[in-house]
């Protein structure tokens, strides 16, 4: 979302904001509050390359909002990086962690570089330098983050080290995203997918559908898409296919099977970012289509787990008549006007940030066990993830029942809501 | 057919509502999570339910409320996925001690699918819970699996929802285990079923009884069966008998000592020479469940949070009186209640023999009615609290239904067959109906007995037993005491699956082994259910055991205790059960 020409994804996020704002009558101070992110941090981070030159970094963190707890949220590697995209993604996350009742507040960071073209010691340098810039400004109590595009646990270890340099003690809690056995979390590796399908096995009850009888497209094939085609088949339901970005060709294919795609097959044939071998995958049975076939299928459901902007105004039309659910495992991938025709069709949309937030969910599960020093088995974080997801699920659901609400809607009416009286509980407004 | 009514399958699970994270609160109170087949159990808990209590008249006995206490189901593709995903069938089906295979599905992971619901339950409950088996073969009445597979039972009153999570889930992985415990699987083998061929549901239900400071259990629990194997006095066997215990049903199932009556004459005396016999013969300790304190952490013991203190703890109990006699020493009499002090005899004497509470009245209705149900004899596990505040009434919960196996094959032995030259054993005390040949036989030596070494009978036995069952050798089994007794000193305490190859077994007596016979446990109702022959040849009596001629037969194996032989010529077993006379003839029954 970095960056694209003409839009801003501040005024976006906002825009939405003030829609709902309005929709519950928010008060004036209030409303400003929420809209203006409560700290915002810019800064330089000078590395000493490789070749001996220095290069200085453009580092952000901003802090959207920490009433109803520490702020959450991910720190960003990428060239086209503004200081509005962070703020967008700020908001959201404080939306997201209120939406499925998490003690936190929303946060996001960001280093405007291109990981791929620095060396794993120029990253390191980047990930060092931006904590020695903002040690006194996060911490467990205060800020936490966490990896998100281009990092990963290797930066957070080492974001983690310099942080616990400089603070002279040790600070599990302070970062989440770390490997298992340094920190992390068992099941974090399949609570943003797991979660997703939990969300969508609560919404088929709502439709009064069975799991076995639904069949299912999916956009992407990254860690979200596997874990929910793991989960969504185990529950009874059929993907007859998934799509994903040919890094050769510079374009997406969908890849299609209509007796039902089989996991472990595709995984045996893809590389570790989801990228699928056009002749394998041919070879074993799957037809090649164009990018956007996923969406055309003839499916119950549609799974968007990829990128943002990807059911838009043009295309929603392409959608079949068949679908009726739609749950969205990346952020953002539905526009505002697709939006418009869905609810003109009644399809049942769980909102990007209700459906996905397994993933920040068992980062807070991670925070909590790192500040304990104290790590729970694999079923105690996925009985956790599933009550707590199917818990947020009911109650957004519950309200879009009794309110005749959109859901996208009254899981920002919640969200914004809960975080709403917590400022004024505590006497900010 | 018993087979038709209790299909445990798939298709029935449809039928069941699935479960929606509310246990009591929610509108069902029999519901199930997964997608797979319930099991026998739980297709018995809906015979109940939908055919049993729902032609029960409420007002026939208004101050026993019935119902089936309120479950899930755990159904058997969760269990199949469980062994599937963490790689377990290989070592699930080697020859690893018990423990091993247990602590490995401890560290294995749940289904995904699964801990969800199971923590959402834990959440919302606060009360002990017993995790039972609910499998495909278990109560189905070729195969009766009955006491074959775990039930383990949880205080589940720890203050935060994580211990109440843990501790559900270790005792559901504790039960999905005992699916291929070394006795499970030997037992499956000795009818033919390969050890990987189980499937296992899981029932969470809500344990029936009370808080009693530390303690939480039932005032009373029972076995009722429609048909019985040994009636004594008046009754006949189509009277069926009921036995009862103070606190869990656990002291039936293990076959510990427990109130036995017919219910046809429910007052009618024990058969016992004195009363001090009948205190002798009397439940003395009772089993309940350990809450507060927990107990050291020991996930793969059935009996982790159980404790079976002295039935003297229970005084305090407030319907302890209705369930005890007071012996009077100055009269030499028993007393019902508990109003004196003196020796306690827990013999339900209030409700029995006073009828303070309809229960015999109830246990034959529900007998009546669960024959017409499964279509034949039926067994019937229940328990009951009961509230003594304001009149006298009673919660009773109906734990399960099974049938029965009886056999109707047309079978004589005579009184002049019993003195027959070519006779190795003979037994006016039998249970069984039919014949068979084996040529192996495996006995207890009568010199080298002794009670202390009934443990270790026990493993030598195992060994032998495996052996035939590898040569699918069926065998005619001897020794002395009560067999599969919970107590060592009162037999060989051997499990159903450490003796699964055996055809026919013989209890005899030696003066420093003669209890009485072992009715009412689990174990024995396996032994009808498989079809195994059982003769009783007690002390002093006329039958007897042709020692010498075992003597001379070829060794196979000979260890500290047990004697294996093979005869040339195969043995014939005959057992009359109608008149209770059974044979056991040399040389196929044709030397004689």
């Amino acid at each position: 979302m970095a960056g694209k020409a003409g839009f801003n994804p501040f005024e976006m996020a906002r825009s939405q904001f003030d829609r709902i704002a309005d929709m519950i009558d928010l008060d004036s101070g209030t409303r400003e509050l929420l809209r203006t992110p409560a700290r915002e941090f810019a800064f330089t981070i000078p590395v000493r390359m490789d070749d001996g030159t220095v290069k200085v970094f453009r580092g952000f963190r901003v802090q959207h909002n920490d009433a109803r707890g520490p702020c959450k949220g991910g720190i960003r590697f990428h060239p086209q990086e503004t200081v509005d995209t962070v703020r967008a993604l700020a908001m959201w996350m404080t939306w997201k962690t209120a939406v499925v009742d998490l003690p936190l507040g929303g946060a996001k960071g960001g280093v405007i570089c291109d990981p791929h073209n620095l060396s794993p010691r120029e990253q390191e340098g980047i990930c060092r330098g931006w904590m020695r810039q903002m040690a006194k400004l996060v911490g467990p109590l205060v800020d936490v983050p966490a990896p998100d595009v281009m990092t990963n646990a290797q930066h957070m270890l080492w974001m983690l080290d310099e942080f616990e340099a400089i603070h002279g003690a040790k600070y599990p809690g302070f970062i989440t995203g770390k490997p298992v056995g340094m920190g992390g979390s068992l099941g974090r590796t399949e609570a943003t997918g797991y979660g997703l399908v939990f969300t969508l096995r609560e919404a088929l009850k709502e439709l009064g559908v069975r799991a076995e009888s639904t069949v299912a497209a999916m956009q992407g094939f990254g860690n979200v898409a596997q874990y929910a085609i793991e989960l969504y088949t185990r529950l009874g339901g059929k993907v007859v296919c998934v799509s994903c970005w040919d890094q050769k060709d510079q374009t997406s294919y969908t890849y299609r099977k209509p007796s039902g795609v089989q996991l472990e097959e595709l995984r045996s044939v893809a590389d570790r970012f989801g990228g699928i071998d056009p002749a394998k995958a041919k070879d074993k049975g799957y037809e090649q289509l164009p990018a956007e076939a996923w969406l055309e299928q003839e499916v119950d459901i549609l799974m968007p787990c990829a990128l943002e902007n990807q059911i838009t105004g043009d295309n929603v039309g392409k959608i079949s008549k068949r679908v009726r659910l739609i749950a969205e495992g990346a952020n953002g991938p539905t526009t505002p006007d697709a939006d418009k025709e869905l609810v003109a069709r009644k399809v049942f949309v769980v909102p990007d940030f209700l459906a996905n937030a397994g993933g920040v969910t068992c980062s807070y599960f991670e925070q909590v066990q790192s500040n304990m020093n104290y790590f729970w088995e694999k079923d105690e974080v996925l009985g956790k993830l599933d009550v707590k997801m199917t818990s947020a699920f009911l109650a957004v659901s519950e309200l879009a029942r009794k309110k005749k609400l959109f859901m996208r809607d009254a899981a920002h009416v919640i969200a914004i809501n809960r975080v709403a009286q917590a400022c004024k509980d505590r006497g900010w407004v | 057919m018993a087979q038709d009514v209790l299909p445990a399958r798939a298709t029935e699970a449809e039928a069941i509502p699935a479960f929606d994270r509310h246990f009591f609160d929610g509108s069902e109170k029999f519901t199930r999570i997964g997608g797979g087949a319930v099991g026998g159990k739980a297709a018995g808990l809906a015979l109940i339910r939908d055919r049993i209590l729902s032609r029960l008249d409420p007002g026939e006995f208004p101050e026993l409320v019935v119902a089936v206490p309120t479950l899930t189901v755990i159904a058997t593709d969760l269990f199949d996925a469980f062994v599937q995903r963490n790689g377990l069938l290989e070592l699930a089906v080697s020859d690893e001690p018990d423990d091993r295979v247990a602590h490995a599905f401890q560290r294995a992971e749940l289904p995904a699918e699964l801990p969800g619901d199971l923590r959402a339950l834990a959440e919302k409950i606060h009360v002990p819970l017993a995790v039972r088996s609910s499998s495909m073969l278990e109560d189905a009445l070729a195969h009766p699996f009955a006491g074959v597979y775990a039930t383990k039972m949880i205080p589940n009153d720890a203050l935060d929802a994580d211990t109440r999570f843990r501790k559900l889930v270790e005792a559901v992985k504790f039960v999905w285990a005992s699916a291929f415990s070394r006795d499970a699987k030997s037992y499956r083998r000795s009818i033919g079923i390969e050890a990987a061929g189980e499937h296992m549901a899981v029932i969470v239900q809500e344990i029936v009884g009370r808080r009693r400071g530390g303690r939480f259990h039932p005032d009373l629990a029972g076995v009722a069966r429609s048909y019985n194997y040994y009636p004594t006095g008046h009754a006949v066997p189509a009277d069926g008998v009921v036995n009862l215990a103070l606190g869990l049903g656990k002291t039936i199932v293990d076959g510990g000592t427990s109130w036995t009556y017919s219910p046809a004459h429910p007052k009618a005396p024990q058969p016992f020479n004195s009363i001090r016999e009948l205190l002798h013969h009397s439940q003395t300790r009772f089993w309940t469940v350990r809450m507060g304190r927990p107990p050291a952490w020991d996930p793969i013991r059935e009996s982790e949070y159980l404790e079976e203190p002295p039935v003297v703890e229970a005084e305090s109990d407030d319907a302890f009186r209705l369930l005890v006699s007071t012996y009077d020493p100055e009269s030499d009499r028993l007393v019902p209640g508990a109003g004196r002090d003196g020796p306690r005899l827990v013999d339900f004497a209030p409700i029995l023999k006073l009828e303070e509470l309809p229960l015999n009245g109830l246990l034959r209705r529900l007998l009546a009615l669960s024959e017409d149900a499964v279509g034949g004899p039926v067994e019937l596990e229940f328990a009951a609290t009961l509230d003594v505040r304001e009149g006298l009434r009673g919660a009773f919960g109906f734990l399960q239904v099974r049938p029965m196996a009886v056999s109707g094959e047309a079978v004589q032995v005579s009184e002049a067959d019993l003195d027959r030259a070519d006779a190795i054993v003979t037994s006016s005390s039998c249970l069984g109906n039919g014949t068979a040949e084996v040529t192996d036989v495996v006995y207890l030596k009568p010199d080298a007995f002794e009670a202390g070494a009934t443990p270790a009978i026990a493993v030598e036995l195992e060994r032998v037993n495996r052996a035939l069952l590898d040569e699918g050798r069926r065998y005619l089994l001897i020794g002395f005491g009560r067999w599969g007794s919970s107590e060592p000193w009162l037999g060989v305490p051997v499990t159903w699956g450490q003796i699964a190859g055996v055809r026919a077994m013989v209890e005899a007596t030696l003066p420093q082994m003669s209890p009485d016979l072992s009715q009412g446990s689990h174990f024995f109702h396996n032994l009808i259910g498989c079809g195994v022959f059982y003769l009783c040849v007690p002390r002093g009596g006329e039958r007897r055991i042709d020692w010498d001629w075992l003597a001379r037969q070829p060794a196979v194996v000979e260890t500290a205790h047990v004697r294996h032989v093979r005869s040339v010529r195969p043995v014939r077993i005959v057992v009359d059960g109608r008149n209770g006379r059974a044979v056991v003839l040399r040389d196929g029954g044709h030397g004689g």
